[in-house]
């Protein structure tokens, strides 16, 4: 294959807008590493290098998903009180996204032309039989990238997020019977035989004595069209910290809600963690939101639709007000964790005759495209790391792409270093793209100089980082008043820093959007306003308008959210 | 500084907060030589021993050579003895003289002569010629509240702090970098497993060993009671682990669960640990300045912030309690026109006080006379009895206090009943600072 057929098979592909399946099937031809040529579904008006979406994205996608802006910084950022209000909110929050240019989505763009020659010839090098064996055999099977989905599972403690996460495992094949079946028999012996399918993912000692998750938990399993990676939140209150890490990586979340009598009401009450827990993950740019119905097989429960209906009928109002489009963005499910029905396949019609509709996974598989440019400036936020034989970095890649050896920077100590090597989960890659959970082996840097919340990103575009910002702030749930001299602790991607209010600037009318004159003494509960925050350490961050990801934030104090908000303008 | 009998809780939380003032001047102070006299005298003791001893003293230093360190040290003592010829007996606190020239900052000598009665007993006798005020057994006197200690622990790092009264200090802190499960091993997971259960296990047995070092003094728990705070179950850990001390153990009297650690986890743990402490000083600061904030969030009028407001509310007789911070640093200014005889209180900040321009008379141009000028705080203090106020002194420790000085510039109060104010001052806040809104 010569170094010009990837180019003219493209324009072509252009020309006849083939489907997607045709498109990969060429790919596979091209031998071209697919990264940059996952098809966006949503058209990226601005930037014609990108292949226009599929048929498969408009059957699927709809019309009206492509007018969503394509960083989704129309993001309604609402209120978990006072309908009303927060739907004002919304409203107001999408008014300031549309003001922002179309083509606001403006990443830095980078030379991209650039991008695709040099990995084209990659892909030539790799047809030339290479001295090192592993790696020839490695890249002469080329297969097409899937397209990778981050689901996190959410949800209010022993609602059985860790179970469904072990379950789907399972049945997808990705443990293997004999492992199961010795926790199984461990958990046994610990008389918690409920337990077992969690262990999957809760690997550490004190999470299986307990049976509490503590840390995000992390695996992946495939199907026939997509590559998902599940990160399992903890439930419990005292860790949402964790859980606000795991969500910021996800592009999917699925809401887990105990349908057990008493569960659910716990759960779904004042301080329990299904509430914070959806409206968390809104915070985090997830689009769309799973909620998962589960233990219908419970003795309280058993496959009851009225008690089904209950629970959806509860949560769904919350859900609306955090600004799920419930026709779009929601969908609802009865499961049981425990014996895996409704999950792989559809339950039974003599256990449950009043729902047929799809089941998880055949679900998520069918969900549309999500839009991914793999243009624009490589950033990866750190989410752990570890020594292996070099100093090994782990994060979701949230833009651009990058190649092996590539020369990147670390912020914001601008540590500049070369990739070493590059797994996709767990399998080793020679690149990656944006929406993968990469690991990363790096040279030019020791493990001790970096922590979980750094960036790795290019070196022409660097993040900003800064320790002084403004942002609009809705503030959700405080019971006396915020004013200057305020701090909380400040979630921004994978980072928790303390900030401390500066100054309120002014306030934001949550109905229409004017921002009063005068400058507040002090905010309360359900007021939006403009304040400026200061770090106590210096973080990596970026304009909400710029790059929504690294623009969001979540206030919390004293174990409670108090606060979401986006970065405007960084001052220093 | 006298005491009256009935002293209210409010009344004696200004004492301490003049002793503290006055401390921090001697403090400050520096003299020339060793000339400066620190004297206590324990309750129940004589003033004709102690007259005794200083004139003893006295004798001693007449044969000091150089003389103009004999000269001041003898100047001293005389001084010191003229004082004490003013007590006929010990007061039931105890007494406390301090006599000395020392040196201001333009360089000027100046004769400092000091004695009062300590707000309660004091326990130390003590007689001292030093280039310098020996305070420090003053500073124990305030600071003979409980104190507990404070360790707040999660998974990426210790915090190791003390509540005392109304301060709140952290001792010492350390990050750790625990290993994080990753589903990475394959044949080593189980080694992975092995040694991040060992860095957990060194992890907590040095957080056990800094506390033995910080809390432990003279073979003694130095605090009244020990607080462990943390996510997950480190705390727990700790609390029941052999490596931590049993003397400490046995002065556990809180775990709490916070989910950060650090400083925020720090104010979270005394937070959930106000029952346990209810008469700790910084917790009734907290809630006092939780009911002020209350009152505004409610929008219940009953309350006042900024000078003009606070001081016209308290003319009215309105204030019930008059909080103020500590380190206020408002100038309280009377001047005099000498051609209308007419009087002229001023408030002004240090920038303000920068300015000439207050301290003329705006229409005609004449140069205003100062009659006055000392620390609105001192002033109030001294006064906030004619308004039928109390006053709480407080300090921005607490998140509240940290608001309620950035935030409404240190004084306010709360209101016996709803009051209008005309001028709500909003252009206060820092001036100097603009912000263009449309930025956004």
């Amino acid at each position: 294959m010569s170094n010009n057929a990837a180019p003219d098979s493209w324009e072509e592909d252009e020309l006849t807008d083939s489907s997607a399946a045709d498109l990969q099937q060429k790919l596979i031809k091209l031998n071209v590493n697919a990264v940059e040529f996952i098809p966006s579904f949503t058209s990226f008006s601005s930037k014609s290098d990108d292949v226009d979406g599929g048929p498969e994205d408009e059957t699927t996608g709809g019309g009206d998903k492509k007018t969503t802006n394509v960083d989704g910084i129309g993001d309604p950022l609402a209120g978990d009180t006072g309908g009303g209000a927060s739907a004002a909110v919304l409203d107001s929050w999408e008014d300031g996204a549309s003001s922002t240019p179309e083509d606001g989505t403006a990443k830095p763009i980078i030379e991209i032309d650039n991008d695709i020659d040099i990995d084209i010839d990659v892909d030539c090098d790799e047809e030339k039989p290479k001295p090192i064996a592993k790696k020839a055999i490695e890249e002469s099977e080329p297969k097409p990238k899937k397209e990778h989905i981050n689901i996190v599972i959410i949800g209010h403690v022993d609602a059985g997020k860790s179970t469904i996460g072990g379950q789907i495992m399972a049945l997808t094949g990705m443990v293997d019977k004999r492992t199961l079946d010795k926790y199984e028999k461990e958990a046994k012996e610990r008389s918690r035989e409920s337990w077992y399918l969690s262990w999957a993912l809760d690997t550490n000692q004190e999470e299986r004595e307990k049976g509490k998750t503590v840390e995000v938990g992390r695996a992946y399993f495939e199907t026939e069209r997509k590559h998902f990676t599940i990160l399992d939140a903890p439930g419990h209150k005292s860790f949402v910290p964790n859980m606000i890490g795991g969500t910021a990586q996800a592009d999917l979340a699925v809401l887990v809600i105990s349908a057990r009598k008493g569960e659910f009401e716990t759960g779904f009450d004042r301080g329990g963690q299904t509430r914070e827990h959806a409206m968390l993950a809104k915070t985090a740019g997830v689009k769309h939101m799973l909620v998962l119905i589960n233990k219908m097989d419970d003795s309280t429960v058993l496959w009851s639709k009225a008690r089904y209906e209950e629970c959806r009928d509860k949560i769904l109002p919350y859900l609306k007000k955090l600004g799920f489009n419930v026709a779009k963005d929601l969908t609802f499910m009865p499961v049981s964790g425990q014996t895996g029905l409704g999950l792989k396949d559809q339950v039974e019609e003599s256990i449950c005759p009043w729902y047929r509709g799809p089941a998880f996974i055949p679900f998520i598989d069918n969900l549309p495209l999500l839009n991914r440019s793999s243009d624009g400036p490589f950033i990866m936020p750190v989410v752990e790391k570890y020594k292996d034989m070099g100093t090994v970095l782990m994060g979701k890649v949230e833009s651009g792409e990058a190649r092996k050896t590539q020369t990147l920077v670390l912020m914001p100590n601008r540590t500049t270093v070369i990739v070493d090597q590059l797994w996709s989960d767990d399998e080793e890659v020679t690149s990656v793209g944006p929406g993968e959970n990469i690991k990363v082996k790096l040279k030019g840097v020791e493990e001790e100089d970096v922590s979980p919340g750094f960036i790795l990103c290019d070196p022409i575009n660097p993040v900003k980082t800064c320790r002084i910002f403004d942002g609009q702030v809705v503030i959700l749930e405080h019971k006396s008043i915020i004013c200057a001299g305020y701090s909380a602790v400040m979630h921004i991607h994978c980072v928790a820093e303390v900030v401390e209010v500066k100054a309120l600037i002014c306030l934001v009318d949550r109905k229409t959007g004017l921002k009063s004159n005068m400058r507040p003494r002090f905010v309360k509960q359900d007021q939006v306003v403009i304040m400026r925050l200061e770090c106590s350490g210096v973080v990596c961050l970026e304009e909400f308008k710029l790059f929504p990801q690294m623009g969001r934030f979540t206030l919390r104090d004293e174990g409670k959210t108090i606060a979401i908000g986006k970065v405007l303008k960084i001052i220093e | 500084m006298t005491t009256n009998g009935e002293e209210t809780t409010s009344d004696r939380n200004v004492e301490i907060w003049k002793i503290k003032k006055l401390i921090k001047s001697l403090e400050m102070a520096r003299g020339n030589g060793t000339s400066m006299i620190s004297l206590i005298i324990p309750p129940k003791d004589q003033i004709s021993r102690v007259s005794k001893m200083l004139a003893d003293e006295y004798g001693t230093a007449s044969n000091i050579k150089s003389r103009v360190n004999r000269l001041s040290v003898l100047g001293a003592i005389t001084s010191v003895q003229q004082r004490l010829k003013l007590y006929t007996k010990v007061p039931p606190n105890g007494l406390v003289v301090y006599c000395g020239t020392i040196v201001t900052e333009e360089g000027k000598e100046k004769k400092v002569n000091i004695d009062f009665e300590p707000f309660k007993p004091i326990n130390t006798s003590l007689y001292l010629c030093d280039n310098k005020f020996h305070t420090e057994a003053l500073t124990a006197l305030l600071a003979d509240d409980n104190k507990f200690g404070f360790i707040v622990m999660d998974g990426n790092g210790a915090l190791f702090g003390t509540l005392q009264g109304n301060t709140r200090e952290v001792l010492h802190k350390f990050t750790v970098d625990l290993p994080k499960k990753h589903g990475r091993g394959g044949q080593s997971a189980l080694r992975f497993a092995r040694l991040r259960m060992e860095k957990r296990h060194n992890y907590v047995r040095k957080v056990a060993e800094v506390a033995t070092q910080l809390f432990i003094t003279n073979d003694k728990p130095n605090a009244a009671g020990l607080i462990l705070a943390g996510s997950a179950d480190f705390k727990t850990e700790l609390s029941q682990s052999d490596m931590f001390d049993p003397r400490l153990q046995a002065k556990i009297i809180k775990l709490v669960d916070v989910s950060y650690g650090g400083e925020n986890g720090f104010n979270q743990a005394i937070e959930l640990a106000a029952e346990s402490l209810q008469n700790v000083k910084f917790i009734q600061e907290k809630k006092l300045i939780g009911r002020y904030f209350d009152e505004i969030s409610q929008d219940t009028g009953k309350y006042c912030f900024g000078v003009e407001d606070t001081l016209k509310a308290l003319e009215l007789g309105s204030v019930e309690t008059l909080i103020c911070w500590e380190n206020l640093d408002i100038q309280r200014y009377v001047l005099k026109n000498h051609t209308t005889a007419e009087e002229k209180i001023l408030h002004l900040t240090p920038e303000q006080e920068k300015d000439k321009s207050h301290f003329t008379e705006k229409d005609t141009g004449v140069e205003l006379e100062l009659v006055e000028c000392q620390p609105l705080l001192e002033w109030l203090a001294n006064n906030y009895k004619i308004f039928g106020a109390t006053l709480e002194i407080i300090t921005d420790k607490s998140q509240e206090g940290s608001q309620f000085v950035r935030g409404f510039g240190g004084i306010g109060g709360l209101l016996r009943y709803k009051v209008d104010f005309q001028s709500m001052q909003c252009d206060d806040l820092d001036p100097n600072e603009l912000y263009d809104i449309d930025d956004y």
